[in-house]
């Protein structure tokens, strides 16, 4: 069984992140990139997946991204993924949904697979919509939120959590999954991973290996980003430091009060 | 896009209020487009569900009370959608920016060859054009995203951006045919419901959230859900509550759980991490009760009360409730 798992480069979770006027594009200098803290938790999916399954199961890592970020896939090889395949053009820069999951469809009908395991969200200018797009490309059922998952006779079967509570659902494969956040928190990388991952492939995809019909990038795209601004500044407001509770407590009721929302 | 289509989620006949702000919201977008203001109504409960609908400004409500949308996993909706839209015509498609709801517009975007503008705040029409303002980089941009001319266009909207308003001349409700020659490959074996009857954290007026500094699961029960039962609200949490197991991660709030954009969000025990910032400094008034007044979340409440909470929350549910009484 081949097991592929998409997984995007993005800027440090943790940074305050911004687009450059200019470009109209996230600002990436000065920021480390890193691997999409929820594709890691579909890497940790697939990496189970394989374990149980044994035999001849590989997991192929893909990512749609400049050439220059390729050496971050080695991240996910030396977590355990066995191979790497970036797809990687100018003509990519500025896609949007219909775009990115049109392209990504073609390349990874190129590379093959049997189960496709995608994050849930990314972790910059998210939309959430790519993994739905990205099923309907390829044909495929899209269980999406799985928080387990297990293939028995050639099915997947996966608990899912919902906006109310949780599913269970199985499907045939191949198929798309997406992971929750509750999958479990993806492994670290070994030494004995980190020293094996530089021996592991990554290849490289363009356009000019997909033969796509319709134009991507910017021009290919359904949306455009006319105008952004940071959000009006919140002041900063007042400090207290009351005498004792009930002091604290009048505070917030007459400022509740004052603002009407008692 | 001329018209406009609101897809209504529910459970077997129970929807939330975004529902009717997305009817509502639909209306006004239409009279701007010279369309129409559809919504659709799938599975079990849909046709009562639809006549609840004709009370907002809705032109038509097309109904499929179908058990399959209910047995397989969005596949049929998905279809539903897709024939509803193309017999429209047209059309800017509103889905709630829920979980499912992403689910559903990212397979309407590849259907429909359709631009998708995420987690959207405000829709303008702009020379025709759509133009929708979405929070982006975890609130740090406003972004305004054009979704360029084409017959179909998605939006997913944030519940609580708009106002729910009934009205109108009261919608004709028809029945969809069923998508012909199609089969279903992801089966719903079971589907369980948690935490039924309570407020939606993501449609709350007010929320009340609580961090590390509450140490532990009892304070969410006895501190924080009295004061959030008082002024209408909900409670939330940190990632930090979360990830030490005192609530749930549905009630997570930030990067790696909920957004919220209440009238009121009260803050308490929470330092306001960045991780955290994201998920709720779009809230309209913050108030936060920490211990240190020099607490990252003092740079963007509008009041902090430096105090223990212990002491201060009771306090303050109790004045809530003698000047509701």
């Amino acid at each position: 069984m081949k097991i592929v798992v998409t997984v995007k480069l993005v800027p440090d979770p943790n940074a305050e992140k911004h687009i450059d006027p200019a470009t109209k594009r996230l600002v990436r200098t000065g920021v480390e990139t890193v691997l999409n803290p929820y594709d890691e938790y579909a890497l940790e999916a697939a990496l189970q997946l394989k374990e149980r399954a044994g035999g001849d199961t590989t997991v192929t890592v893909f990512a749609m991204s400049p050439e220059s970020l390729k050496e971050i896939l080695r991240k996910a090889l030396a977590m355990g993924a066995d191979e790497a395949v970036l797809l990687s053009d100018a003509g990519l820069e500025g896609s949007d949904v219909w775009a990115t999951s049109y392209a990504m469809a073609h390349a990874l009908k190129k590379i093959g697979f049997d189960l496709l395991v995608v994050g849930g969200l990314t972790d910059d200018g998210s939309t959430g919509a790519v993994p739905g797009a990205l099923a309907e490309q390829l044909g495929l059922p899209c269980i999406t939120n799985a928080r387990k998952a297990d293939i028995a006779d050639g099915k997947l079967h996966v608990e899912r959590e919902t906006d109310t509570g949780y599913q269970t659902v199985t499907a045939p494969l191949p198929a798309l999954l997406t992971t929750a956040l509750t999958f479990g928190e993806p492994r670290y990388a070994s030494l004995k991973g980190i020293m094996g991952a530089k021996k592991k492939t990554i290849s490289t995809l363009t356009l000019a290996d997909l033969a796509l019909d319709a134009p991507v990038g910017e021009s290919g795209s359904k949306t455009e980003l006319v105008a952004f601004a940071p959000p009006p500044v919140r002041g900063k407001g007042r400090i207290e430091t009351p005498e004792d509770g009930a002091a604290g407590a009048k505070l917030i009721f007459d400022f509740l009060k004052e603002k009407k929302l008692v | 896009m001329k018209n406009v289509i609101v897809y209504v989620e529910h459970r077997h006949g129970a929807t939330r209020k975004v529902t009717f702000e997305l009817a509502t919201q639909a209306h006004a977008i239409a009279e701007q487009l010279g369309g129409k203001a559809h919504a659709v109504v799938l599975g079990a409960g849909a046709a009562r569900l639809a006549e609840a609908l004709t009370a907002y400004p809705l032109d038509v409500v097309h109904v499929a009370e179908d058990a399959d949308v209910d047995t397989y996993l969005l596949d049929p909706a998905v279809d539903y959608l897709e024939a509803a839209a193309r017999a429209a015509g047209p059309s800017l498609i509103l889905i709630p920016n829920t979980l499912s709801g992403r689910d559903v517009a990212g397979r309407l975007v590849a259907r429909l060859g359709a631009g998708v503008a995420a987690d959207v705040v405000d829709v303008k029409i702009e020379g025709g054009r759509v133009a929708c303002v979405s929070p982006k980089m975890g609130g740090a941009e406003i972004t305004t995203c054009v979704l360029k001319p084409a017959d179909f266009g998605i939006a997913t909207v944030r519940p609580n951006a708009f106002a729910a308003q009934p009205g109108g001349a009261g919608a004709a409700i028809e029945t969809l045919a069923k998508p012909a020659g199609k089969s279903y490959a992801a089966v719903v074996d079971s589907d369980v419901e948690e935490g039924s009857g309570e407020l939606a954290l993501e449609e709350a007026p007010v929320v009340i959230a609580g961090g590390r500094g509450l140490g532990g699961a009892e304070p969410f029960d006895t501190l924080l859900k009295p004061l959030a039962e008082a002024l209408g609200g909900a409670v939330g949490a940190s990632r930090a509550a979360a990830d030490a197991g005192w609530v749930p991660y549905s009630l997570q709030i930030g990067q790696t759980g909920k957004t919220v954009s209440p009238n009121l969000y009260i803050a308490i025990g929470i330092s306001g991490a960045i991780q955290h910032k994201v998920g709720m400094r779009s809230s309209s008034t913050i108030v936060a009760v920490n211990k240190d007044g020099q607490a990252p979340i003092a740079e963007f409440s509008d009041l902090v009360v430096v105090g223990d909470a212990f002491k201060i929350v009771p306090e303050l549910t109790k004045l809530i409730q003698a000047a509701k009484a």
